[in-house]
């Protein structure tokens, strides 16, 4: 691989020289090499952007480690190792000790194992809460966007009654609903939760996009309405809904989190969650802080390392940022 | 009434602007005039010439961060890039002022026209608020806001564009400035508020004696403004002139690509000759001339050698290869 | 009100007492029509076959929502635009569609007129595809040469992005996706007005060439009267959703016989000192009142320097021919003193200023004593 800059420097010069040997032509010159569309020339400015490749380097070593969590955790999460070290009394969470760096929780597991083994967890809650939201959003932002009129109205006024209820206690009420409490409750109460988020957004970038030039120019040139909706509308309007994704993928766990703390979490806790470990650590929170702070700090780097990404992405996006 | 010791001198101003993985740029270029008192001056050229920056410049109103600004810019003797942000901000509005492009960006949208207006002669004059008030009507009705004891209270939002550059006019007057700096004061306006705009700034030069820099790309604008016109291209003057000989006889084959390349609304239908490419295709000034490949008529040396601002008979010129028959 | 239906073959458009007014809405829930912004406000023209037709005016007077209303992109509120004998404005649906090969658009902004994410070749093909002129782009390559070549583009432009190209090429790609169709008529709105001084010129010759080589009809819209005078052989000035005069481009400079032609010529600066130190201005006061509440009978007379007591105030002018000698017919005029104004038997006056606000409402909640310094201020 070339160096982008060294690259970058040669191609001006080459430009410079053709420049140089002829006059221009009326319209001035169009470059030789094959064009570089929106998304190739936000990537060729993201991968010098230091803020994006913090986040993404987060984000990146964060969704390795869920994958291989298994292999590499030292223990087993859901295993009591230090089972007899529990005193209830007098020492209730076991301290570290060797194998055990970061020491284990109440019922004698390994927490180091478990906030590993917690990333892949954590994913799953992540990825699938922001996915329903997304897809929940994209249905009824489309339908609003596209169509403007009563379909706009009607679709908007249930997204602003869902977004009049305070987020987190919509998710406490559609999670108490369940009958048994589990992860797949959790993930569909943020879930929904997210939708009007991201229907509120969509609609907005579609209107936008509906009033915009170019889709005017579409309709002046006689394409037919499905195509400008689905090939000019929504794929431009998507951009800032996808960055808005990375950015609900880190309130997903952060609400996941409140969830597990109210008891309203996946109740298996052999599958460990951070949120859930931040949850159940709140008994002990005065006096073994530890607990809470190492899930706590990994909920923290993690939403800050998508929330980088999710911005820079976005700035690199903007065509005003261009050139 | 104009004498000759210059009130403002701009010399080697260059700006360099960095970008974060690309080289720096370098929007100004070495840029050197003189304004004298009450005198006009236009800077000319299109967007990307520099003109806009160096008026920022001047007015230590560029970002500090990741920018530098080098040379010298002689207010009265001051090298205002020396000057401290403080010292400097005492200036601005007091000796030099400002009128932008967009009059209703550059208001306030929540405080009332007139006490923008009061709040300039009570940071610079020391006046109370009540005592400057009927000082601001005064201001407004001078540059013909009608009904100004009423248009006072009014918002920004509640004028038009016309007035709403008024308004920013009057601003810019509250402290009787010896320099005032117009960025494209007009382009944002229909062309009859121009007329009006245009015809305001003029009076008010002739009575109050301040100097004025018009910033524009309108050559039209120009020509029935400025005393000296100085054009400008790839952030560097090309030629600079008084109005008169430099319409009537453009040297540099940028200027008179311009004039040939502007529709006159009393010429009749002939074709025009427009300037082909656009700045995209500027050589880098370092060994050649920017224009060269956009030239009309280039020589071998005009991208080789880079050429230099030669001054003669009050006229400047950065050219290889004039053009010779006038227009 | 509205003239009878011309059969004249040489008409390619004739627009019959359009309207286009906009609602405008207020309510919580419910949304109320509280008044109208009277965009165009019946207007009558003709656009003959292979001519350029000039509509200028300052903004708001509704010359682009006139050009939209044209190619049924807004639809009007009442009148007929009849395009090669078809009522386009009665159209719908498929019919609409169909219909729009033959009417084509040219915007102002380049860049925002382009869809970010085709790419050059794209753009040109989706337009053919959609009326059946291509199937694919392969089999378009051959015309896509022939419509760079057209616009003076080289062919490797085809597989770049509108981000990747300079305003005069961009605008040169939106003409060749215009010219894609082959329309009759292209409907270009302000074409050159965000483009560089030195890049206009290319553009309006550019337009001029392909008029001749493809024989096509333009309706050009601008408010640069230098640049519609240069480049159209009919003009019409309009003022507040109407118009005012109409004439051709020639005669239009030589001998305007609005007032507001009158003022708007003496307004446009002209890049020429010797010109400009001796021409005569008439300098209007005051605003151009809001569209949502036109002044009654003449729009003009509110700023009209040569507004009389009786007529003007009360009774809306028609375009009608004058009867001045020298004065071609199709030189038309809506201003009832015309021939007084023009023989010098009625001088201009004073008009004092009437201060016209916007039509937002104030803010109410605003507590100016509890804001923050504003931003000029607080650079000086």
């Amino acid at each position: 691989m070339t160096d982008p800059l060294t690259s970058y420097g040669q191609s001006r010069k080459a430009r410079i020289d053709a420049l140089a040997a002829t006059s221009v032509a009326e319209s001035g010159t169009v470059e030789e090499a094959p064009g570089l569309s929106l998304i190739a020339s936000a990537w060729q400015r993201l991968r010098r952007n230091p803020v994006f490749l913090l986040g993404a380097f987060i984000t990146v070593a964060f969704v390795l480690l869920a994958l291989v969590a298994p292999w590499v955790a030292p223990h087993d999460p859901a295993v009591g190792y230090l089972l007899d070290k529990v005193r209830p009394q007098s020492n209730p969470v076991p301290g570290p000790e060797p194998g055990f760096p970061l020491g284990a929780d109440s019922r004698g597991r390994d927490l180091l194992s478990r906030l590993i083994v917690g990333a892949r967890q954590t994913l799953i809650v992540g990825v699938f809460a922001t996915l329903g939201g997304f897809l929940g959003g994209l249905v009824l932002g489309t339908l609003a966007g596209a169509f403007g009129g009563w379909v706009d109205s009607l679709v908007m006024r249930i997204v602003d009654v869902m977004l009049s209820i305070p987020s987190l206690l919509l998710a406490v009420s559609i999670s108490a609903l369940a009958t048994r409490p589990s992860q797949w409750t959790v993930i569909l109460a943020i879930a929904i939760v997210q939708i009007p988020v991201f229907a509120r957004l969509l609609r907005g970038s579609m209107l936008s996009q509906r009033s915009s030039d170019h889709v005017l120019a579409a309709r002046a040139l006689g394409i037919k309405q499905s195509a400008i909706v689905f090939r000019h509308m929504l794929p431009n309007a998507l951009g800032p809904v996808i960055v808005q994704a990375t950015l609900v993928l880190a309130v997903a766990i952060i609400d996941a989190a409140a969830l597990s703390f109210l008891g309203l979490g996946n109740p298996d806790d052999r599958k460990p969650e951070w949120g859930q470990m931040l949850g159940q650590s709140q008994q002990y929170l005065a006096d073994y802080p530890h607990l809470a702070f190492w899930p706590a700090a990994c909920i923290i780097v993690v939403a800050l390392g998508f929330t980088l990404m999710g911005e820079s992405t976005r700035e690199a996006l903007d065509p005003k940022s261009r050139r | 009434m104009m004498s000759d010791a210059p009130l403002l001198s701009v010399e080697d101003l260059t700006v360099t602007f960095g970008r974060r993985g690309q080289e720096p740029f370098r929007a100004v270029d070495g840029v050197s005039f003189q304004v004298r008192p009450g005198q006009t001056v236009g800077l000319v050229g299109e967007s990307g010439c520099g003109k806009s920056v160096t008026s920022l410049a001047i007015m230590g109103l560029l970002p500090q961060r990741g920018n530098t600004v080098s040379g010298r810019v002689d207010f009265e003797g001051t090298n205002l890039l020396e000057l401290s942000t403080d010292d400097m901000r005492d200036r601005r509005g007091r000796d030099i002022a400002m009128v932008f492009q967009d009059p209703l960006s550059s208001l306030n949208p929540v405080v009332p026209v007139g006490v923008q207006v009061t709040e300039v002669l009570e940071r610079h004059r020391g006046m109370t608020r009540k005592a400057a008030m009927p000082v601001a009507a005064d201001l407004l009705r001078r540059v013909g806001i009608p009904d100004p004891d009423r248009r006072i209270k009014d918002y920004p939002h509640q004028m038009s564009g016309g007035m709403r550059q008024r308004a920013l006019i009057a601003i810019a007057l509250a402290c009787a400035p010896r320099l005032l700096i117009a960025d494209e004061p007009t382009t944002a306006l229909d062309v009859t508020i121009q007329a009006q705009i245009l015809a305001l700034l003029k009076e008010l030069v002739e009575d109050t004696g301040t100097a004025l820099i018009m910033i524009t790309h309108d050559l039209g604008v120009v020509a029935g403004l400025c005393d000296e016109v100085n054009v400008l291209y790839g952030g560097r003057i090309v030629e600079r002139g008084a109005r008169h000989p430099l319409f009537r006889d453009p040297r540099h084959p940028y200027t008179n690509g311009l004039l040939g390349s502007i529709p006159r609304l009393d010429a009749v239908g002939e074709r025009l000759t427009p300037i082909p490419g656009s700045v995209a295709d500027n050589l880098p000034w370092d060994h050649a001339c920017a224009f060269a490949p956009r030239c009309s008529q280039p020589i071998e040396r005009c991208t080789q050698v880079t050429p230099v601002l030669e001054e003669s008979f009050g006229r400047a010129l950065r050219c290889h290869n004039p053009v010779e028959v006038p227009r | 009100m509205t003239t009878p239906p011309v059969d004249d073959p040489d008409v390619l458009v004739d627009v019959r007492g359009v309207k286009v007014h906009f609602p405008i809405k207020a309510g919580v829930i419910f949304d109320r029509v509280i008044g109208h912004v009277y965009a165009v406000d019946g207007v009558d023209l003709q656009i003959r076959r292979g001519e350029t037709y000039g509509l200028v005016g300052e903004s708001g007077c509704g010359k682009s929502t006139l050009g939209r209303a044209i190619l049924n992109l807004e639809p009007p509120t009442e009148g007929h635009v009849v395009f090669d004998g078809t009522d386009i404005a009665s159209l719908k649906g498929e019919e609409l569609r169909r219909k729009r090969q033959d009417i084509q658009m040219v915007f102002q902004d380049p860049l925002s007129s382009l869809d970010p994410r085709q790419s050059v070749e794209s753009l040109l093909v989706e337009g053919m595809k959609a009326h059946g002129l291509a199937k694919d782009a392969k089999e378009a390559r051959p015309r896509l040469r022939e419509l760079l070549t057209a616009v003076g583009l080289p062919v490797q432009a085809l597989s770049k992005y509108p981000h990747e190209f300079s305003g005069g090429q961009r605008q040169r790609i939106g003409i060749a996706r215009a010219l894609s169709v082959n329309p009759k008529l292209i409907v270009a709105d302000e074409p050159v007005s965000a483009l560089d001084v030195s890049v206009q010129a290319q553009v309006i010759n550019l337009l001029e060439d392909l008029q001749e080589q493809y024989g096509l009809t333009y309706l050009v819209v601008a408010h640069d009267l230098a640049v519609v005078r240069h480049i159209s052989d009919r003009i019409g000035v309009m003022y507040l959703g109407a118009i005012a005069e109409e004439a051709a481009a020639v005669d239009l400079y030589a001998r305007p016989l609005h007032p507001y032609t009158r003022a708007l010529l003496s307004a446009v600066p002209i890049p020429d000192p010797d010109v400009e130190d001796s021409r005569e201005q008439i300098l209007l006061t005051g605003d151009l009142p809001s569209p949502s509440n036109p002044p009654t009978g003449c729009r003009f007379h509110t700023r009209c320097p040569w507004r009389q007591d009786t007529r003007c105030d009360d009774e809306r002018p028609q375009l009608r021919v004058v009867a001045i000698d020298g004065v071609p017919e199709g030189h038309r005029v809506a201003c009832h003193w015309a021939e007084q104004i023009d023989s010098g038997e009625l001088r201009p006056h004073e008009v004092t200023p009437v201060a016209v606000g916007s039509d937002e409402l104030p803010p109410a909640a605003v507590e100016p004593e509890l804001m923050g310094p504003a931003s000029v201020t607080e650079a000086l």
